[in-house]
């Protein structure tokens, strides 16, 4: 107990040390840290720490904030567009039959240890995936061989034409490439060895950080190093940002969007993201099983509305899964909020009002259970008595698997390719069709969709079943809400992304 | 005890492993994952295995980082501690003098304005609080940081001054709870026969003051204080997420909302041990106060 009763004394002097020198500035751990470039350290606050920083395994967005630095895949989504570009990969080549790829390697690229890459890595990486069955396994689900002919060629070989290979091996760095034999020379789980811009110095519970990779194929980074800091709450994360203890935040408290447009202390910049957010209905209950009520439903609901209290304007309606910007959007909106014409349907298709419907939310996504009471004031004008149930999110993920609901409200994180966006919400039997939806011509359409190689065609067939789609109402689709960052006045090199991959390798502090 | 701890986290619904897969996979990744974790083995089976394990130290590996979970708390226990200490010490500074004041002259108006201020300290909600602190001495004053931790050794300045919003938001509501207990337990004392006959005696004021009245005092002072801080170990979490402060409490949260069951069990297991040690340390301190305990 001796030690113990130290403590606080040694606690009690520091607090009088600290009240004393109250005027000193904060030292806030940046600027002069990194040991490899020149630069400063760029501080970012996030909002949450890494749960695991094996890229194969984890499925949590704080951890790939780091791992989009640290590693890399074979092709990358573009900034501008998220259509795929070179990575690791320079080039690559497509048989006449669609049924085998062939990828010429990038040279004089290394690891963070200093070892070569080659295609071992990459056959390494990718049947670690596939062989034991991690995460990540269905993205190769139409990959039947990984083969290195020689050390600067990988060819997959496929049991379909598949047109959107690239982004499936390439939509983030959960496909990132390992060094050959990387999960028995290394704890994954806490340890890194990438090919990416910074490499992983240390990792706790306050804060990961990383340094410049002096050696990257792709030119040193302009900072001496990143360290992402976990700010968990958006009040204190802008604080933090305002009084200089970072310069990079995407921890903004929606309410505050507007107001920090025209605040000189800080860069505050959105742009539409791929995610999208929906309320479905579930088929095997009575009457949701009826298109007239689940049209009625979406005809009563405003959309506007919604996003406007979920996100205070920081999102777009929309009335498809897809955003404006992207080559796969459809400008389609049949749903013009119409209460009359609702009630209608409604008592056509010999539906009692008052009819109660459980909306099930979680608290994991707090402005949906906000938004969620929008959606119930406006469904009351119809007749229908919303009982919103909010839950856990481990809760509501096993009644939504075990069908337990009569509505819910989620959204689809991180999509790219339209197959992304319809295939397994909405075949038949889908892994995520959760609503019951079964319509033999949307299955048509997605299965042509999987296979077709031509872009354009392609689009047709997922226009038209996503048109069905909405029309059905298989999904009542909501909005897509925007990327929010905000940064230090004079922050450069910083490119805001629509799939919300942080990339810290050419930005300069400011 | 074990058997508790086990069956409570096994209670809360929730499948750990469809959470840590997100939504997106496959069957065969499900059941592949599943075996990894042990999840499939008979519950029995699972108590015995962890049972047998906790006893030699070994706690399991969580479901959600795959790092040992007497790692992730040795990891988080320095900040918790730290935390919980200097907030015993902060409330102690504001409850012994407040209630020992209030006690001496109940009824006057500092009696009265240390009641109002204790029923404050109890009732504001420590999230506002924290976070007006933080809006007013990171924001506007610009004097402390917003938030974080570092080690003491790290940075004795940076350390200090990132633990006195915390310790303060924590320590005043512990203080509130304990500044009650110091006036009940003065008050009590100073009516005492043997204080009355200490003063018959005519001995000083300040003797009767220290050796008989403090004393008797300092009691239920320690209990309460002792179970003050047994709470404060187990975690403030809605401080520590506000002032991003690595403690126990966040890694108890994160592992419910993950349902990772042996990060939970690990914890609780910690927060029983530890308020059995400070049950326990009470006990001893009360011999060492009050010597018609030690006959």
């Amino acid at each position: 107990m001796r030690t113990n009763r130290l403590l606080p004394l040694a606690a009690a002097a520091a607090l009088l040390l600290s009240a004393c020198g109250g005027g000193e500035s904060v030292d806030t751990g940046g600027g002069g840290g990194g040991s490899g470039g020149e630069g400063g350290t760029l501080v970012a606050a996030v909002a949450a720490q890494p749960d695991q920083l094996d890229p194969h395994q984890t499925t949590a967005y704080p951890s790939f904030q780091v791992l989009e630095n640290v590693y890399d895949t074979l092709v990358v989504p573009n900034a501008e567009d998220l259509t795929m570009e070179p990575s690791l990969a320079e080039s690559w080549e497509t048989s006449e039959d669609g049924l085998t790829w062939t990828f010429t390697l990038r040279e004089g690229v290394t690891f963070h240890d200093g070892s070569e890459f080659d295609s071992a890595d990459v056959v390494y990486s990718y049947r670690r995936i596939i062989d034991e069955e991690l995460q990540n396994s269905y993205r190769f689900a139409t990959v039947t061989g990984v083969e290195a002919p020689d050390p600067r060629t990988v060819v997959l070989t496929l049991s379909q034409p598949t047109p959107n290979l690239l982004e499936r091996i390439g939509a983030f760095k959960g496909m990132a490439i390992l060094p050959e034999n990387a999960a028995e020379d290394i704890d994954l789980v806490t340890e890194a060895n990438g090919t990416g811009p910074f490499r992983l110095e240390s990792s706790d519970a306050s804060s990961t950080v990383l340094t410049a990779y002096e050696d990257h194929w792709g030119g040193a980074p302009s900072v001496g190093g990143v360290e992402f800091r976990y700010i968990t709450e958006p009040a204190a994360a802008l604080t933090a940002l305002q009084n200089g203890e970072v310069q990079w935040t995407d921890n903004v408290p929606p309410q505050q969007i507007e107001s920090l447009a025209d605040d000189d202390s800080v860069e505050l910049q959105t742009t539409p993201s791929v995610d999208y957010w929906y309320l479905s209905m579930n088929y095997a209950r009575p009457p949701f099983d009826n298109r007239d009520v689940r049209r009625a439903i979406s005809l009563a609901v405003d959309r506007e509305a919604v996003a406007e209290a979920a996100w205070f304007g920081a999102a777009q309606a929309n009335q498809t899964a897809i955003p404006e910007d992207s080559f796969f959007h459809l400008d389609y909106a049949p749903f013009e909020r119409d209460v009359d014409q609702a009630r209608q349907l409604l008592s056509q298709a010999g539906v009692q009002t008052p009819l109660t419907m459980g909306l099930m939310v979680t608290d994991e996504f707090p402005e949906t259970v906000t938004a969620a009471q929008v959606i119930a004031s406006q469904l009351e004008e119809i007749g229908v008595t919303v009982e919103i149930e909010t839950l856990d999110f481990a809760t509501w993920l096993d009644r939504q698997g075990q069908g337990d609901f009569d509505a819910f409200y989620l959204g689809w994180l991180g999509n790219l390719d339209p197959a992304a966006y319809y295939q397994e919400q909405h075949q038949t039997d889908g892994p995520n069709n959760y609503q019951g939806y079964s319509n033999p011509q949307v299955d048509q359409l997605l299965q042509q969709g999987a296979v077709e190689t031509d872009e354009d065609a392609r689009k047709q067939l997922y226009d038209q079943a996503a048109q069905i789609i909405v029309d059905d109402v298989s999904y009542l689709y909501l909005y897509n809400p925007d990327v929010v960052q905000a940064w230090a006045p004079g922050l450069q090199g910083y490119r805001i992304r629509a799939d919300k991959a942080i990339d810290f390798a050419t930005v300069e502090l400011p | 005890m074990s058997v508790v701890v086990f069956a409570l986290v096994q209670l809360v619904p929730g499948d750990p492993i469809r959470l840590a897969l997100g939504t997106r996979f496959d069957q065969e990744t499900y059941d592949a994952l599943l075996a990894r974790s042990g999840l499939d083995q008979p519950l029995v089976q699972q108590y015995l295995t962890w049972a047998g394990r906790a006893v030699t130290g070994d706690l399991g590996v969580s479901f959600r980082s795959g790092e040992t979970v007497t790692s992730l708390i040795a990891e988080r226990l320095p900040a918790t501690l730290t935390l919980a200490l200097a907030s015993i010490l902060v409330a102690l500074l504001i409850a012994v003098p407040l209630g020992t004041i209030s006690a001496l002259r109940p009824r006057s108006l500092v009696d009265r304005v240390a009641t109002v201020l204790s029923q404050i300290g109890i009732s504001v909600p420590e999230f506002w609080m924290a976070i007006v602190l933080i809006l007013v001495f990171a924001g506007t004053l610009g004097w402390l940081p917003s938030g974080g931790y570092v080690g003491l050794t790290e940075d004795p300045a940076g350390w200090a001054q990132r633990l006195l919003l915390p310790a303060v938001v924590t320590g005043v509501v512990s203080g509130s709870v304990i500044t009650r207990f110091v006036r009940s337990s003065v008050l009590e004392a100073l009516g005492a026969d043997h204080v009355r006959t200490a003063q018959a005696k005519g001995l000083p004021r300040r003797q009767v003051f220290t050796w008989h009245v403090l004393r008797n005092a300092l009691l239920p002072l320690v209990t309460v204080t002792g179970v003050q801080l047994a709470y404060l170990l187990s975690g403030v979490v809605v401080v520590e997420i506000v002032f991003s402060w690595p403690g126990l409490g966040q890694l108890a949260l994160q592992a419910v909302q993950a349902r990772d069951y042996p990060v939970l069990q690990g914890a609780i297991l910690l927060f029983a041990v530890t308020f059995l040690v400070i049950n326990l340390v009470v006990d001893l301190l009360y011999t060492a106060i009050d010597p018609r305990i030690r006959r």
